[in-house]
């Protein structure tokens, strides 16, 4: 009986790690060029709902994940104009991208409210209901093996490519990347909209398997959380994931702890990732003594004359 | 041949603020009449019905500044805030947290004067506000802990609370389906002036005078700006730029909390899910909009005000009330836009 | 025939009302060195910024190879191999040496990096592995990475804007001949920017000469033309005044007694043992290369910085543990190096800036009443002659000269006793110098006592009673002005003390 509700919680902590995961890996990137993007929680929620009503109106999964990535890019692209081109505000923009995207996918959503999905995201494999860790590991869904590929192929891309040098170069310090003669603007450009690309998948993550239905602001928070995980995982992707799996693991806990013989209102229980983020940041700063491992340039908008 | 080079502008224009608002509110308008028109709606009659139904009399037009009560409290909070070049994203959680003080105190007082009893409840929602910023103000001045996302958090945490009390401890059995606290005494309500117009709105007024003071005129304002633009510029001049920190955040919660008291005491008089409707976060739009400045946010507030009651009434002829939303949203997107050529212009370069 | 490497015919460039650049006309020969000399502010480095594309003309063109270049952006530039050393580094600080050689597009040692890094280190004689952090690195060992920076970008014409400006004279030397190879060797064109005349005379063969944005001399045989000649051009008929240093001081009004600090970190002394002592009417200059432990020596008699050991003295009043303020009260006025950032906050108005020394008096406040601190602003602007577009705008909008004199002048007008001025003219042009000159020796004279913190030896000599050279954390030689020279000054700078 326990190894059957500790194989659910490892289930279903995985499904929350990679919702989490690939959005806060996204920001990452956004990051990692010098751009702050707080609308990562709009994006989701646009991500999620377009893939949502793709997959209702053609029944067409895999035309519905590309819908959700694409079109949470183009909405992150709104950042990258006012803040990469027109040098506003990043803190300003990305709150009202948040703002805009919730109040857009509500409205764009609003028809679809309680629909059902006929095909949703299934596991790869035949297995319905994984009996070991292994079982668990190889019955997701295509998404978190993409999610898995993703975190190894930025942390090589990061580490080991001109590319990814380069991108980091912009990023802590954009006059002298400039100098050097790199396109600050175009990769920020480019990592706002691959951060908003990313969203995008965690959204239709959201919708087409994690709580296969839409309704009004049901990204809960999680775009936040996934900004906090940038800061938690030090800008680094695998710490990130750790992270991920971190908070993953206690969404999941959470309505499991009354079956573990835990008396707590589920109202207080359903506030603890909240509180346990802002523990989990204090403790993170504190160790580590202000050095957060940021990129020096974030949120410094760029332009070359400025002397 | 000629090439279009940008270059940045010496002086921008002092009205600058102004101007990309009302542009920005044009183009939002015009974004907000596509949405319609693929809706299959007339954006004139839509927006004329909104215009009627917020402004058009006496009690639309009360009930759209009494809206706009908590946008202006919680826009002033977290432009005081930002003062110090730090941001108040959590005005939501602070309203909630106002009022649940406010609860709380009434539930655990007997005070006789309803004046002083009224009195001693709007200082307990401005308290509760600061509280709620608390922890957010503790580690940000301490330990360096980012506040944009500490004071997120709040909100969520907040909010639990609220559900948690109002299905639990605080849960009126009289209200059956609809979780709510137990109603708060009619002596406590606020009065009314005009219309339906609250007394809040007077305590708005004054705290929008009191906010422009602070941060203009006195020196505490002034200690604010040093420590906002440069921390080694406040440690050279001997100000406690922590200090002022720390303060500021606490003030800035506290006027969102007064907010929170202010809708309780007027308008659900309880506490429920309803004592704000994401007023905290349409707050940020409206200090960023003008540029954090409390005249303006009075102003804008006002008009956001009555944007959201407009947005509210047309839902009966089948319009989402997300186009207020929208139209709040895309007019701070299109003031920024219009922003940036107040202060970078694109000239022609002479290439013979 | 090509005759030129590269052309930029009547460019000019203005930055809000200030005209950086007037028709300027340059040209370059292939395998030179080429020396543009002017004074602070002349508009030479505007003008190199332009050739490297980080500043777009409003007018003129600019030839490479013969070659029109109608959108040079400095990815552009470093294609066609043009290449520039900013006057402060344009190196990621958090990355490696190696990231920092090889991250341009225009690299071509990707494939042999270890080699060429062996061969130019040599050339350079610099010895540190490529793997190490820039961050750690001393200021002689970035400018050195730097320049190397262009030479793997395959620069052919290589831009230095002030690269001695950080080197000790024998560092200078040595640069001297590193650059002498590189243009005999490898045939790189180079320019060699400075406002000193012996470094323009050592290193160049053709000299331009800028003044007030305008080109006012092309292509002299720096051979042929003589120092007199070159002075006049770059600094026209002003007189550099010369300074009455025959004042007896009075009573002593700073002392410095056996000052410590110790980075607790790296758990090394910053400042050691330092003992100082300035009368009321007396200038001392502090000589040394930047990152000596100057700063932390200001901070701390300044009362920023609280943490050491040693005891700092007021007109007699130890004030060793008392903070910033209360040392302010005692009439002491700091104008430290860096201007905007730490003198001046950037992003608030200038009237705001105006009042942070002395806000909390009651002159000023208790409200600070707008009409009150209107008429403070109005009489710094008059007494300094400062230049401001309104009360209103924001501090950076001023020019460089402006900025200090508001400053110099916020912290002048209460005749202070005590004054640490650090770097004081730094980046300013000629006549903003001379006006800043006056107004600390015009302090002098009616009885303060003033340090001066100065890489400009010039600046040095002209205004110090006595010069004091700081070389890691100490204070290694103490010279009265009629003992001290550019010779022994230089060599206590670099750390040689015979």
């Amino acid at each position: 009986m326990i190894d059957i509700q500790l194989i659910g919680l490892l289930n279903a902590t995985l499904q929350a790690a990679t919702l989490l995961f690939i959005a806060a890996l996204g920001e990452l990137i956004t990051e990692k060029s010098g751009i702050l993007n707080l609308g990562v929680e709009g994006m989701i929620s646009i991500g999620a709902v377009a893939g949502f009503m793709t997959a209702i109106n053609t029944e067409n999964i895999f035309l519905a994940i590309l819908v959700g990535v694409l079109s949470s890019s183009i909405f992150a692209s709104i950042h990258a104009l006012v803040t990469v081109i027109l040098k506003q505000d990043q803190t300003v923009s990305g709150l009202i991208l948040t703002i805009l995207g919730l109040a857009l996918s509500s409205l764009l959503g609003k028809n679809y409210v309680g629909r059902k999905l006929v095909t949703k995201l299934e596991s790869i494999t035949s297995i319905s209901e994984p009996t070991n860790i292994v079982e668990v590991l190889i019955s997701q869904n295509i998404i978190f093996y993409i999610a898995v590929l993703l975190m190894i192929s930025t942390s090589l891309i990061l580490k080991k490519t001109m590319f990814g040098r380069r991108l980091q170069a912009v990023g802590e310090d954009s006059k002298s990347s400039d100098s050097m003669g790199l396109k600050v603007a175009k990769t920020q450009f480019i990592a706002t909209c691959v951060g908003g690309a990313f969203a995008g998948l965690s959204g239709v993550y959201l919708t087409l398997s994690y709580v296969p239905y839409w309704t009004d602001n049901m990204t809960s928070g999680r775009g936040w959380i996934a900004l906090a995980l940038v800061i938690f995982g030090g800008w680094k992707p695998y710490r990130t994931a750790l992270g991920a799996v971190l908070f993953g693991f206690l969404e999941a806990l959470v309505p499991r702890l009354q079956t573990y013989g835990f008396e707590l209102s589920p109202y207080i229980v359903k506030i603890t990732p909240y509180v346990i983020t802002i523990l989990v940041l204090v403790i993170l700063t504190i160790y580590k003594g202000g050095k957060t491992g940021a990129p020096k340039n974030i949120g410094v908008p760029f332009f070359r004359e400025n002397r | 041949m000629n090439n279009l080079k940008l270059f940045k502008r010496q002086t921008v224009n002092e009205l600058s603020t102004f101007y990309s608002f009302l542009i920005g509110f044009l183009i939002a308008i015009f974004i907000g009449s596509i949405i319609l028109l693929i809706q299959d709606k007339s954006p004139i009659d839509t927006f004329s019905l909104m215009l009627r139904l917020s402004v058009g009399s006496i009690n639309s037009l009360s009930a759209s500044l009494n809206k706009a009560i908590p946008l202006i409290l919680a826009g002033l909070g977290i432009s005081i805030i930002n003062s110090v070049k730090l941001w108040n994203i959590g005005a939501e959680g602070q309203i909630f947290l106002g009022a649940i003080a406010v609860n709380f105190i009434y539930i655990n007082t007997q005070i006789n004067s309803p004046s002083i009893h009224i009195f001693v409840l709007l200082v307990a929602g401005f308290v509760g506000g600061s509280l709620c910023i608390l922890i957010p103000a503790i580690t940000k001045v301490v330990f360096g802990v980012n506040e944009i996302i500490t004071t997120l958090l709040t909100n969520y945490i907040v909010f639990g609370v609220t559900i948690f009390l109002i299905n639990g401890p605080w849960k009126d059995p009289k209200s059956l389906n609809f979780p709510a606290a137990a109603y708060v005494g009619e002596e406590v309500f606020l009065p009314t002036i005009i219309g339906k117009l609250s007394f809040g709105f007077l305590i708005c007024i004054l705290f929008t005078i009191l906010a422009h003071y602070l941060k203009n005129k006195s020196v505490f304002g002034f200690e604010m700006r040093i420590a906002g633009g440069s921390a080694m510029t406040a440690v050279y001049a001997g100000i406690n730029a922590k200090q002022k920190a720390f303060i500021a955040m606490l003030i800035g919660g506290g006027f969102a909390g007064l907010a929170g008291a202010i809708e309780l005491l007027s308008q659900t008089h309880r506490v429920s899910t309803g004592i704000s409707q994401g007023f905290g976060y349409t707050a940020i739009i409206v200090a960023a909009i003008t540029g954090m400045r409390p005249l303006g946010i009075f102003l804008v507030g006002s008009l956001f005000g009555a944007l959201s009651i407009g947005g509210s009434v047309i839902q009966t002829i089948g319009v989402s009330a997300y186009i207020a939303d929208i139209i709040q949203a895309s007019t701070l997107f299109g003031a920024l836009i219009i922003q940036f050529f107040f202060t970078y212009q694109i000239k022609k370069v002479e290439n013979d | 025939m090509k005759q030129y490497i590269l052309e930029a015919k009547n460019i000019s460039k203005t930055f809000g009302n200030v005209k950086a650049l007037e028709d300027v006309n340059f040209y370059l020969r292939k395998g030179k060195i080429h020396g543009l000399l002017g004074e602070n502010g002349a508009g030479k480095s505007s003008l190199m910024n332009i050739l490297s594309g980080i500043y777009q003309p409003e007018k003129g063109s600019i030839f490479i190879n013969d070659v029109k270049q109608k959108n040079l952006d400095p990815e552009s530039a470093s294609e066609l191999g043009i290449g520039m050393v900013h006057q402060e580094f344009r190196l990621i600080e958090s990355f490696s040496i190696e990231d920092n050689l090889t991250l341009s597009k225009s690299n071509i040692y990707q494939n042999n990096f270890k080699e060429a890094y062996e061969k130019y280190s040599e050339i350079f004689s610099l010895s540190v592995k490529p793997e190490k952090t820039i961050s750690q690195l001393s200021v002689g060992e970035k400018q050195k990475i730097e320049i190397m920076k262009l030479i793997f970008n395959d620069s052919k014409i290589m831009l230095l804007d002030e690269p001695t400006a950080v080197l000790t004279p024998q560092e200078t030397d040595q640069l001297r001949i590193s650059l002498g190879t590189l243009s005999e060797e490898d045939e790189k064109t180079i320019v060699l920017i400075s406002h000193k005349l012996k470094e323009i005379r050592e290193f160049t063969e053709k000299v331009f000469v800028m003044k007030n944005g305008k080109m006012v001399a092309e292509e002299l045989s720096t051979k042929d033309v003589t120092d007199d000649n070159l002075i006049e051009l770059m600094m026209g008929n002003i007189q550099k005044s010369i300074i009455d240093k025959s004042n007896t001081p009075g009573d002593t009004k700073l002392s410095v007694k056996s000052l410590e600090y110790v980075d607790k970190v790296n758990n090394f002394k910053i400042l050691d043992n330092i003992n100082l002592e300035i009368k009321a009417g007396e200038i001392i200059g502090i000589a040394g290369v930047s990152g000596n432990g100057q700063v932390e020596l200001a901070n701390i008699i300044s009362g920023i910085e609280v943490d050491y050991s040693g005891k700092i003295l007021i007109n007699n009043k130890d004030v060793s543990r008392r903070g910033v303020r209360s040392r302010k009260k005692l009439n002491l006025s700091y104008i430290p190096e860096n201007r905007l950032g730490v003198g001046l906050a950037p992003g608030v108005s200038v009237l705001d800036n105006s009042i942070v020394r002395d806000y909390f008096k009651t002159r000023l406040g208790p409200h600070l009443s707008r009409s009150k601190t209107e008429n403070y602003l109005e009489s710094l602007i008059n007494k300094f002659s400062i230049k401001a577009p309104n009360s209103k705008a924001e501090i950076s909008t001023l020019s460089g000269g402006n900025m200090q004199k508001l400053l110099m002048g916020r912290e002048l007008i209460s005749n202070p006793e005590v004054i640490i001025a650090s770097q004081p003219t730094r980046g300013l042009d000629v006549n903003a110098v001379e006006a800043i000159h006056n107004l600390l020796v015009e302090q002098r004279d009616k009885g303060s006592a003033i340090l001066m913190i100065s890489e400009d030896l010039d600046e040095l000599f002209k205004l110090s009673n006595r010069i004091h050279v700081m070389f890691e954390g100490k204070i290694v030689k103490s010279l009265n002005i009629d003992d001290a020279d550019i010779n022994n000054v230089g060599l206590a700078m670099a750390g040689i003390i015979e």
